[in-house]
């Protein structure tokens, strides 16, 4: 952790700008490294951290500015010439093929010469650094096959076999357990005091302020500022990374109802065999928030798409006040029976790129007949409702109705979304993290309306990996682990005991 | 027996253009790139083979060469239209097709190859070991494509399998965004699977005219493009049942002569639709069995594009 | 301390995403990439001994001038139209309908099998035969659209095996019971005249004109106006959205591709009822692809399939009189169809990227 790093830096990079196409990702950035420290980059979603590392491992091309590695201005071209150069980056989104074991993977961008002989001698490389840093993994496994902290371990030995001094690790624990992340950091120290310089792109402040050396705050592609994590606060680092201090506070239900969404002793087994969701029994009354906490990975994406009426349970039922047993209805009779849905991949499941703005938020309405006969859509109402939407949930970047969809960013997205999933007034909502990817005023803007929906009697359920997000929305709590409720907090709840029911 | 005898000897003919087409299409679709043009280019190849026959003099070996040549040149267009351009590869492989159907029909009018026999290239005789009772016309009275077929079959598997090439083709048809970020040249490689996947379905139409029909007539292909394009979901991409499938062909195209020829009356017709039916069969069987789409390449059919915008 | 080396001088060629070009913008690039593919065509054709002003003349002025070649081509643009319609139906299920041809061939043999037979009274006997070919069509189409829908076998092989499997079947039926026994010839006997389609006055434009207009407007209205059409947008847009919105996604898919199978069923007995008067071996042959790459220029668009199919009679008819006049094989009009499309699918590239030159 803190320990006395080299005070000349290693690596500088000066003026930095790019641009893509219109939009100004990095403007006169100034960055540096020192030789064996842990460098946290902290900012929000589309501050520019993973740009600016992208320059630095050769992806990107800086429109002006420059790198200077230990003394020497150097020029960045491509991924191999900063391979060359020592640097190494981990991305967010994996660079592997899955069906490939993990030694065939590290032999595709290390280079070993003829395969057969060749390999061979990497594989003897790739062990003695396995010892080096205290790894396990399994070298012939396909890729495919590994944990998602596993296959982390692989990029991450890509990186240190191909010779890296320099290793870029770009929103490393978004994935992990806090078992894993645990392990993770101590891997990283390893490499630190080994003289590796670590840069740590995160917007986790817990993580930056615990393990790293130096923190460089991001805002809007500009540098805000360089601090040791001893010399501030909590407070005064947010205030540094969104610009002000937006505090949400919890809001409980003023009052809630007779139960509405019952949850019986729902099984799934998953394809692999294992039980992805085990005797889930609980129920959410009208007028509350019901969040389940919980790890990514413990069943969360199953309750939701069985929720959804895409899987079929084993075993189990689902009642929905005043409609009886409703396990077995398809998607569309239960969103007829009044189910909304907000699922976590939008861009995936709740939006067409091709599709204008207003048809996609129309097109519930639309299937619900709201919108003429089958002879005739009304465009002219369609039009006319969806630009009511979008003032009323302030979907921000519309500049007429016709745009396609693809055009919206993140929040705006989401916001367009639940524009669309509230239009038809729901008695239940389905919120699988609502808030993923969005930065902390677009995560207000989606809590409030949540909350609206649940001040009007609709009862919620809001399934997120945030632990903030569940506790600071929800009336009640349930802890999913494997596959199972494992424990029932009413809020004002105690955080350690959840924390606990989740990581047992 | 002797029906046994002449049906197993014939096999290996008519299993060959399959083998090799199949191989070509793995070597491009195993690079990502799905290519519906098969029966473009096994008719270019088709067309050139007797072209270079009919209109030059009697070299079959060359003649084949130049089938594959003319159609790894048709080829670079279509490594044009997908890899670098980027065009719908479902789209892209039709107009192949059609482009090619247009071109060999005007090409081997205005030329004169059209109904012309040849003497193509005939069986190879190994003196005693052909004599053996039995044995020795099917597995000692082929041509030698027939044999350069199982060697190339062996060092294609060698290459895909154990070398560094192989490992990158086989990377950028999983993964290009892994290939792209160590470093390696995605359209480059996937150009080069095209061109050679290329090649062998246009040697794979050269045997056709070359050594089983000896003359060149508009569409003598007759879907076996097609076919080829089917086998490659049965073989799921695997060299091993790339040859299986090929002789499963083989001998189903083999036994139709035969059953004429000893008297076994069929509507001739209905013959005829034998092969397609079975196809048909093939994949239904082999996607009830492997549950789906597996096997393929994961990034089979989608272009690659290195986005530089988050 | 050496001089800081800037990052210029080593240029780097990367492929951007463009911002969305306007409708006008795409509109003109699809017609520069029409006009060259067309400009490469004729380079062609004048190599192969046609001039220029004789290309001039047979494709430009003795189409438009003569009333009886104008009329041929409209004719001929029927058929062509009402295949474009049925790829294109199907496509806007992701559904790529390469078996047009063999449902068109059983269009036909549902049609014929009325025709020969008699069936019915005769007033009805043309209507009668037109719900048999659509039925006929959507017969053939069934299987790969379920194979596809429970199974997710690829539809394009499928289909197309089917187009093999029905031209030996009609190849049996020809040669077989239903050879005109009048002639011998491999094709069935001739239409009552009640079973032709009934002139309209003007040359030979015939009833089956009216018909494929209507389709047109069908379509258009089916893909802009209804609520099905929406549906299908949905689906065309994002199928797993469609389907979270409680789309059912295999039934919307099987009534697309029985429209497609319809379409290509009706469009077979255009052929037959309207041009040949009677089944022929070869009567499909072309159409397939034709309609497909109708649709594809015509992105779908049923007035754009409109436009297209006329282009595309136009060039059947003036390769036609090249085939009679300067002995050029009819695939040449296949090729140079082969190069426009060539030519559009081509500058998609254009439209959609941008090569942007670093520093």
């Amino acid at each position: 952790m803190q320990h006395i790093a080299e005070q000349k830096s290693y690596i500088k990079m000066e003026k930095i700008t790019k641009s893509f196409g219109g939009f100004l990702a990095l403007d006169n950035v100034n960055f540096d490294l020192r030789r064996g420290e842990i460098h946290a980059l902290l900012g929000e979603n589309g501050a520019g951290k993973s740009s600016l590392m992208n320059v630095l491992a050769g992806h990107y091309a800086p429109d002006s500015g420059q790198v200077i590695l230990a003394g020497n201005a150097v020029d960045i071209t491509g991924p191999s010439e900063a391979r060359a150069l020592g640097v190494g980056m981990v991305h967010q989104h994996y660079k592997l093929v899955k069906t490939f074991s993990a030694l065939d993977n590290i032999a595709l961008t290390v280079p070993h010469g003829a395969y057969l002989p060749g390999v061979r001698n990497l594989r003897s490389k790739v062990v003695t650094k396995m010892k080096e840093i205290g790894f396990e993994l399994d070298l012939d496994r396909p890729v495919g096959q590994l944990s998602v902290a596993e296959q982390q371990r692989v990029e991450i030995l890509k990186v240190l076999v191909g010779g890296a001094s320099i290793i870029i690790l770009d929103e490393p624990t978004a994935v992990l357990t806090d078992e894993e992340s645990t392990g993770f950091f101590q891997t990283i120290e390893k490499l630190s005091d080994a003289g590796t310089s670590v840069v740590l792109v995160t917007h986790k402040l817990r993580e930056a302020v615990r393990y790293s050396d130096r923190i460089t705050v991001m805002r809007g592609g500009r540098i805000v500022d360089t601090v040791l994590p001893g010399d501030i606060t909590d407070d005064q680092l947010i205030k540094l990374i969104v610009g002000e201090v937006i505090t949400e506070m919890p809001e409980l239900s003023e009052s809630m109802g007779d139960e509405k969404l019952s949850l019986q002793k729902l099984n799934l087994a998953s394809v692999t065999g294992v039980m992805a969701l085990k005797d889930i029994t609980f129920n959410i009354r009208a007028g509350e928030i019901y969040g389940i906490a919980g790890v990514g990975g413990n069943g969360q994406a199953e309750l939701a798409m069985l929720l959804m009426g895409l899987i079929e349970p084993d075993s189990g039922t689902i009642n929905l006040a005043g409609h009886g047993d409703i396990t077995r209805l398809c998607t569309g009779q239960r969103r007829r029976c009044g189910l909304v849905f907000i699922p976590a991949d939008r861009q995936r499941y709740a939006l067409a790129g091709e599709l204008s703005v207003a048809e996609n938020y129309a097109v519930s309405g639309i299937l619900r007949h709201e919108y003429g006969g089958w002879l005739k859509v009304n465009r002219r109402l369609v039009r006319r409702l969806a630009a009511a939407a979008i003032e009323d949930f302030d979907v921000q970047g519309v500049r007429h109705l016709n745009q396609n969809a693809a055009i919206l960013s993140g929040g705006n997205a989401q916001k367009l979304v639940i524009a669309r999933e509230f239009s038809s007034l729901p008695s239940v909502v389905i919120a699988h993290s609502p808030s993923r990817g969005l930065d902390l005023r677009a995560s207000a803007a989606v809590h409030e309306q949540l909350r609206r929906a649940r001040d009007t009697g609709a009862a919620v359920l809001l399934i997120s990996e945030d632990l903030d997000e569940v506790m600071l929305l929800s009336d009640t709590i349930g802890v999913i682990n494997r596959g199972e409720i494992v424990a029932e907090f009413s809020s004002p709840a105690d955080r350690q005991k959840i924390g606990k029911a989740m990581v047992h | 027996m002797e029906f046994l005898v002449f049906w197993l000897s014939n096999i290996p003919s008519f299993a060959a253009p399959f083998a090799l087409g199949v191989l070509g299409m793995i070597i491009c679709e195993r690079s990502g790139v799905l290519n519906l043009g098969a029966e473009g280019f096994v008719l270019v190849g088709a067309m050139s083979g007797a072209g270079l026959l009919i209109g030059y003099g009697d070299f079959p070996l060359l003649a084949l060469v130049v089938s594959g040549a003319c159609a790894a040149l048709l080829g670079v267009l279509f490594g044009l239209l997908v890899a670098t351009l980027r065009v719908n590869q479902v789209i892209a492989g039709l107009i192949i097709v059609f482009l090619a159907q247009g071109l060999t029909s005007l090409i081997s009018r205005n030329m004169g190859w059209v109904n012309k026999p040849f003497s193509g290239l005939g069986k190879l005789d190994f003196g005693l070991l052909s004599d053996i009772p039995t044995i020795g016309p099917i597995l000692f009275g082929q041509d030698l494509v027939v044999y350069l077929t199982v060697l190339i079959y062996f060092i294609s598997f060698q290459i895909i399998n154990k070398t560094n090439l192989g490992l990158m083709l086989r990377a950028v048809g999983e993964s290009p965004e892994a290939v792209d970020a160590a470093g390696g040249n995605v359209t480059l490689l996937r150009f080069g699977a095209i061109v050679v996947g290329a090649f062998f379905l246009g040697v794979a139409g050269g045997y056709l005219t070359v050594v089983v029909s000896k003359i060149w007539v508009d569409g003598i292909s007759g879907g076996r493009g097609w076919i080829i394009i089917a086998l490659v979901i049965f073989a799921r991409w695997r060299l091993w049942r790339a040859m299986v499938g090929a002789v499963l062909f083989g001998c189903i195209e083999a036994l139709i002569p035969r059953l004429a020829a000893i008297g076994v009356q069929l509507p001739q017709y209905f013959v005829l639709m034998l092969p397609y039916v079975v196809t048909l069969l093939v994949m239904v069987w082999s996607n009830v069995q492997s549950g789906g789409r597996e096997g393929a390449p994961s990034a089979l059919g989608r272009p690659y594009l290195r986005e530089e915008r988050h | 301390m050496s001089v800081a080396k800037t990052l210029v001088g080593r240029r780097r060629a990367n492929l951007e995403i463009r911002e969305p070009m306007g409708l006008l913008a795409k509109s003109l690039v699809l017609l520069v990439s029409v006009l060259i593919g067309l400009a490469v065509s004729v380079c062609i054709l004048i190599a192969s001994g046609v001039s220029a002003s004789d290309l001039w003349n047979e494709f430009i002025v003795y189409i438009v001038t003569s009333p009886k070649n104008l009329s041929a081509v409209l004719v001929q643009s029927v058929p062509l139209m009402i295949a474009g319609l049925a790829a294109a139906v199907a496509f806007r299920a992701r559904f790529w309908n390469i078996g047009i041809e063999g449902q068109m061939i059983f269009g036909a043999i549902a049609a014929t099998y009325i025709a020969i037979n008699d069936l019915g009274p005769e007033p009805m006997r043309l209507v009668l035969m037109f719900m048999a070919a659509a039925i006929g069509g959507i017969g053939w189409i069934l299987l790969p659209a379920i194979l596809k829908i429970k199974l997710n076998i690829n539809e394009i092989i499928s289909t197309l095996l089917m187009n093999y499997i029905a031209f030996n079947f009609l190849l049996h039926l020809l040669y077989g019971s239903w050879r005109d026994p009048l002639s011998g010839f491999p094709n069935s006997q001739q239409y009552d005249a009640l079973e032709v389609f009934p002139l309209l006055g003007w040359q030979s434009l015939n009833f089956s004109m009216v018909i494929s207009l209507f389709l047109v407007l069908f379509v258009l209205w089916l893909f802009i106006f209804s609520r099905f059409g929406f549906v299908l947008k949905v689906l065309h847009g994002n199928s797993e959205m469609a389907r979270s919105l409680g789309i059912r996604i295999g039934l919307v898919v099987l009534l697309v591709t029985a429209l497609s199978g319809a379409l290509s069923g009706i469009c077979g007995f255009v052929i037959s009822a309207g041009i040949e008067s009677r089944m022929t071996q070869s009567f499909f042959v072309g159409f397939g692809f034709s309609g497909i790459l109708i649709a594809f220029l015509a992105r779908d668009n049923p007035i754009g399939i409109l436009i297209v199919s006329v282009l595309f009679a136009t060039l059947v008819i003036g390769g036609q009189s090249l085939q009679v006049f300067y002995q050029i094989p009819f695939a040449m009009v296949q090729l140079i169809q082969a190069i426009i499309v060539m030519c559009v699918a081509g500058s998609e590239f254009f439209i959609r990227y941008r090569i942007a030159i670093l520093r």
